[in-house]
């Protein structure tokens, strides 16, 4: 019989161990989130924040996109409703992956659920949801989003300190490092014609909002490509993969055991 | 204002990262919401990095001349043939700052 359970590790070493693997599991995107972070810091302060505020903005907001979008709506002054209105669309993506972890998570103590959820960001979502499906370490997540959420504050940080001595860094192209990023996750994640589909429409969506300015496509792009690999696949039959199988029998354990 | 804006935008992005982490909202998650979920990570990320690729000056830049769209088609490629994240990610950004 299939069940979801919690890796328990009894030594503080195991806990180590498994903290660094998560460490490791994330370090091409704790890389890759540079480019980014330096953005965000530049943009902050090119914005009219004070150093402080960028750097608070980074350690508390902790979300890349919303941070870059409410900040180009700050320069050109838009209102707070607006920005706020906004961060929620941006941010909605964020719902559906507490969805997804939402067997493996909520179990666990608050602290844990509280620091996890944090911490939970696309990378962070990429890592947790590969793998073994049997199986959650909470030590092998705080590793991956604890040491990507330093390094996010570090090139915060640096481009801070970058923004308020050099000139036009929103002109060095630093964005391309979220196009790879995310490149890096998405090629790889596609293994049936499903999930090509549902990028298609999702990417030819999404482009054609913004050439438009359709406010909310990321959103509606988003929605449509999902719809689109959802009934593809129910129109199809296609088989399921493995993991998917296992994620189903999880989620039948905890239905089941859900009143006790 | 910005204070404001920042606590602000740190609630709303919490709060839709742990709802759903919650044990205590009484929400179950069917066989069909799954396999709806299972779309959302790709779905949400294209959305996001393809207008930086295509859209420059919010125009439609499917052209040779944009360096955004040509490392990014190799960061597919590579992607595809070394399913390497780290050197998907470090090759075409070291590109992208030579062509850029």
């Amino acid at each position: 019989m299939t069940t979801l359970t919690q890796m328990q590790h009894d030594s503080l070493n195991d806990k180590l161990r498994a903290f660094l693997q998560g460490t490791l599991a994330v370090l091409p995107l704790t890389i890759a989130v540079i480019p980014w972070g330096i953005l965000a810091g530049s943009i902050a302060v090119d914005a009219g924040l004070n150093p402080l505020q960028s750097q608070a903005m980074s350690a508390f907001v902790f979300a890349g996109a919303a941070q870059l979008v409410a900040l180009g709506m700050i320069k050109a002054g838009v209102g707070l409703g607006s920005i706020i209105l906004t961060t929620l669309l941006i941010t909605s993506r964020h719902l559906l992956y507490s969805m997804a972890l939402r067997n493996k998570i909520s179990p666990l103590p608050f602290k844990w659920r509280a620091t996890l959820g944090f911490l939970l960001t696309d990378e962070l979502f990429a890592i947790a949801n590969q793998g073994d499906q049997h199986q959650f370490d909470r030590w092998h997540a705080l590793g991956g989003g604890l040491s990507f959420y330093i390094s996010w504050n570090l090139a915060s940080l640096a481009g801070i300190v970058a923004g308020q001595n050099i000139e036009n860094i929103a002109d060095w192209g630093l964005d391309f490092a979220i196009a790879a990023t995310f490149i890096a996750l998405v090629v790889p994640a596609i293994k049936k014609r499903s999930t090509l589909i549902c990028v298609l429409v999702s990417l030819v969506s999404a482009v054609v909002f913004e050439l438009f300015q359709v406010s909310g496509g990321l959103l509606i792009a988003a929605l449509l490509g999902m719809t689109s690999g959802y009934f593809y696949a129910l129109l199809t039959q296609e088989k399921v993969t493995q993991e998917e199988v296992t994620q189903e029998k999880a989620t039948g354990e905890e239905e089941n055991g859900a009143d006790s | 204002m910005i204070w404001l804006m920042i606590g602000l935008m740190t609630l709303v992005i919490f709060a839709s990262r742990y709802l759903f982490l919650e044990p205590r909202l009484p929400v179950r998650l069917g066989k069909n919401a799954q396999q709806f979920l299972s779309y959302s990570a790709p779905a949400v990320l294209t959305a996001i990095f393809a207008p930086i690729v295509f859209v420059r000056e919010e125009q439609l830049m499917l052209s040779v001349d944009n360096p955004y769209l040509v490392c990014a088609v190799v960061a597919t490629g590579l992607a595809l043939w070394t399913r390497n994240t780290l050197l998907t990610t470090v090759l075409s950004m070291g590109l992208f700052f030579v062509l850029h």
